[in-house]
């Protein structure tokens, strides 16, 4: 070896190549300012063919602007981007890859974009790298997935490039930490710039971490994703939230959890300061919650029963409630709401004792999908806390009731709730043989199929029939039968054997309302704290203030 | 329950169903349903159409007392067919203020409530639904000379189509925020105008011009009412109380056409435009 035959390492390749770039808008910027109008111009120089670019598409805040900006570029000079979103809601996330500007996908969530993809997919013009959950793709962000380019929103900005997200913080902390701290840059499209970082409510994001900032030439774009009317809960709704609250909150003593956004779910919220409150289980359960906050909770919270919320994101017309209850919500020093996607999906995933969500199919071993057939709807953060993660190691009362035994050796497990109807509205059943998510993976020849949440991870299945005690299953073949037994008229649910249900429902394994002490006739919409969003608004001491599209009045 | 005393876990009028309003409006034991639901007098015609018919076809209709007045009162359900009257609905409904009108013509002063929550004539059962609509009309007509026809219109679902004329002859018509009072419902104006006149689905567009708000203001209902069923009781009582009013808003049409008639359909109209049109306020 020869000592003076080092090659000479360029160390600062990224770094020097972000100078290079910014140089480039040098005439454009005003400082750290794009003027609105030249977006389009400053995103050709500093995107290159084939940048892996993070976007932020959140439930609650979509940096609409500078997606639709990029939409436009000229697909000769940018061209086969890697795009990296959280989630691709927008019709516009999906003509980059129409026009070329992109190829590669790696996202989490598309919902209302689901069918386009696969379309996208089949023509060949999109490539998925890989579907993730939330906290997954974010970790990635940190490993092989570094962004060039984060194109980011924000409420305001001082001219410094200070950031007040607003109550929707989501995704930004993790995007532009990913993007900063590795010589990416960071262009926040914000409502409204001020002078002066003390015209800012609160700053979210220091200006260290920012490179470009622009005004964008409307509001970001919001949507009321999480509020659930209650007009539109059911008595069978009522009657499968009183078997929750009855069945599984009471007898584990479930303390922590993450709620889902379906009615059943909402229908608890409402049933914890009526059913909840008669059964004498106040200050007992339900005191500290992951969810963002969804308006149902409003008289659960009256009444006394929340200590904590954590929220995801925020919901649309809750602005002024959250800031009025402070020593429920996270709040900034400005008394506005600071949620955090990130950190949610870590509590929900880590801390809390429990997720119970709805789903559109459960197979008969208990693996559960949203996937409709041509649909790549992705995961969202569900599969997050909708598992029993492995490095939990602090106990808490539902945790170790799960443990079977008394080895020092075994574990606890978080209770993972599927709570479903036997059948959707369209008298299609819940619980099927084979997960359509299954013929997709074929269809698509993907590595894994799309199931949401794996058998082994679900502790129990709620149905109108009854609960199914999976987590004390003694064999594979025993927590068919216990599924069956809950799975009323389905094809699944006739095929069971009425005497092993009947023993398993005196083994404690499967439960019926009547098992429960409820009496089916009791579940009615009288029960519930709230039946309209008006009466929620009435909760609230007028603080809520629905979205017209929520108001009868 | 543990904790009777929070008002908040009450149910408000506008959330119960139809016979549970007309059992809190009367006096506690006095209510006594005619042609209950144990009586099966089911529409004839639905079922041949599909449709799953209900015992009680979707009225519910009592006589009782409010404060030891005799009353009759018809409840609409308004989760049954949208609250659309059909045969039997609607000559439910006729029957018992004919009841009333029997009654007061015996020497017992009987006045009806009418909880109004309809989409007007049920399209399948279309000329036998307009005519029991007729016929409820000239009960109305009669009753109200003798004793007050008094009108509720509480929401969900709101009073539309044939009712909605049925509502403009009681003596007294009483109004929640989430009420709507319309000739025509959001859809079918929608429809007929067009989406950029009448967006059905800008829900504080479509309160702004038929909400029980706005017609308060504008002076086609008596009184805007809370929510809650003591509320609801409370504006019934007083209008028991004034009895026969001297003059019917039905009567006062001439002065309603003269109105209409000035207005200009050149401009789209907004909420603040139709009340000064209304209520003559300022020439427009």
């Amino acid at each position: 070896m020869q000592a003076t035959a080092q090659p000479k390492v360029n160390w600062h390749s990224r770094r020097q190549d972000k100078h290079r770039r910014m140089a480039a808008l040098n005439d454009l910027a005003r400082g750290s300012v794009i003027p609105t109008a030249d977006i389009k111009a400053a995103l050709e120089r500093l995107l290159h063919p084939g940048d892996k670019v993070v976007m932020e598409g959140n439930n609650q805040k979509q940096a609409d602007f500078l997606s639709r900006s990029l939409a436009g570029v000229d697909p000769q000079k940018i061209n086969n981007l890697h795009m990296i979103m959280p989630s691709v809601g927008r019709p516009e996330h999906l003509d980059l890859f129409e026009k070329g500007i992109a190829r590669k996908l790696d996202f989490s969530f598309s919902g209302p974009q689901s069918l386009r993809i696969g379309q996208l997919m089949e023509d060949g013009l999109l490539e998925v790298g890989a579907i993730h959950t939330y906290i997954e793709l974010y970790a990635r962000l940190f490993v092989d997935l570094n962004p060039r380019v984060a194109l980011l929103a924000g409420f305001k900005a001082d001219r410094a490039g200070n950031i007040y997200t607003g109550a929707s913080t989501e995704d930004t902390p993790a995007l532009v930490e990913a993007t900063a701290f590795r010589d990416g840059i960071v262009i926040f499209q914000v409502n409204e710039i001020v002078d002066d970082v003390t015209d800012l409510p609160r700053v979210d994001i220091p200006a260290s971490w920012v490179d470009y900032i622009v005004q964008a030439d409307q509001p970001f774009f919001i949507e009321p994703l999480f509020t659930r009317d209650p007009r539109l809960i059911t008595p069978v709704h009522v009657l499968m939230g009183m078997m929750a609250i009855r069945g599984i909150y009471e007898r584990h003593q479930v303390q922590s959890l993450n709620h889902g956004i379906g009615f059943n779910t909402a229908a608890i919220e409402l049933l914890l300061p009526t059913y909840g409150e008669s059964l004498g289980l106040k200050g007992k359960i339900c005191r500290h919650w992951t969810l963002n906050p969804h308006p149902t909770l409003i008289p659960a919270i009256e009444s006394g029963w929340v200590e904590s919320v954590h929220c995801f994101g925020t919901e649309l017309g809750m602005e002024d409630y959250i800031a009025a209850r402070p020593d429920v919500f996270f709040t900034g020093k400005d008394g506005s709401l600071r949620s955090n996607r990130a950190f949610c999906q870590l509590a929900g995933q880590y801390a809390v004792d429990m997720f119970i969500g709805s789903t559109l199919q459960v197979d008969g071993d208990g693996n559960s999908s949203t996937v409709t057939r041509g649909r790549l709807a992705g995961f969202g953060g569900a599969p997050n806390m909708g598992h029993d993660p492995g490095g939990r190691r602090h106990a808490s009362p539902a945790w170790l009731d799960m443990k079977q035994d008394d080895s020092l050796l075994g574990k606890g497990r978080k209770l993972v709730v599927q709570m479903v109807e036997t059948f959707q509205d369209s008298n299609k059943p819940t619980l099927v043989e084979e997960l359509d998510a299954l013929a997709m993976a074929r269809d698509y020849k993907m590595p894994l199929a799309p199931v949401m949440i794996y058998a082994r991870d679900v502790t129990h299945v709620l149905t109108e029939e009854g609960i199914a005690y999976l987590y004390k299953a003694q064999s594979l073949e025993q927590r068919r039968a216990m599924i069956a037994a809950v799975a009323g008229v389905t094809p699944l649910g006739l095929q069971q054997d009425p005497q092993e249900t009947a023993r398993l429902r005196a083994a404690g394994l499967v439960a019926y309302p009547e098992d429960l002490g409820i009496r089916r006739s009791d579940a009615s919409r009288d029960l519930l704290a709230a039946r309209s969003i008006s009466d929620l608004q009435d909760w609230s001491g007028g603080l809520y203030q629905p979205p017209a599209k929520f108001r009868s009045w | 329950m543990t904790d009777q005393t929070d008002a908040r876990l009450i149910p408000s009028f506008v959330e119960q169903s139809a016979r549970q309003r007309v059992e809190g409006m009367l006096d506690p034991g006095s209510m006594r349903e005619l042609l209950s639901p144990f009586d099966r007098m089911t529409s004839p015609w639905l079922e041949q159409q599909g449709v799953v018919p209900q015992f009680d076809d979707g009225v519910v209709v009592a006589k009782g007392t409010l404060n030891a007045h005799p009353v009759v009162v018809a409840a609409i359900e308004g989760s049954f067919q949208g609250g659309s009257l059909g045969e039997v609905a609607g000559a439910k409904i006729a029957g018992i203020l004919e009841l009333a009108l029997e009654a007061c013509q015996l020497g017992t002063p009987t006045a009806a409530i009418l909880v109004l929550e309809s989409g007007g004539v049920r399209l399948q059962e279309a000329n036998l639904g307009l005519a029991a609509i007729a016929e409820i009309q000239s009960a109305i007509v009669a009753l109200r000379q003798h004793q007050p026809v008094i009108g509720l219109i509480t929401g969900p679902v709101g009073c539309f189509g044939g009712m909605s004329i049925t509502a403009g002859l009681c003596s007294y018509l009483l109004m929640t925020r989430e009420g709507r009072l319309g000739l025509n419902g959001p859809l079918v104006i929608e429809q007929e105008a067009g989406v950029g006149e009448y967006d059905s689905r800008d829900r504080p567009f479509i309160w702004s011009l038929t909400g029980g708000e706005q017609r308060y203001a504008t002076g086609l209902v008596d009184a805007f009412m809370g929510q809650s069923l003591s509320q609801v009781r409370a504006a019934v009582l007083d209008c028991l109380q004034q009895g026969v009013p001297e003059q019917f808003r039905s009567d006062t049409i001439e002065a309603s056409l003269a109105t209409l008639g000035q207005v200009d359909t050149e401009h789209q109209i907004d909420a603040t435009r139709a009340r000064a049109i209304l209520t003559q306020e300022q020439p427009s």
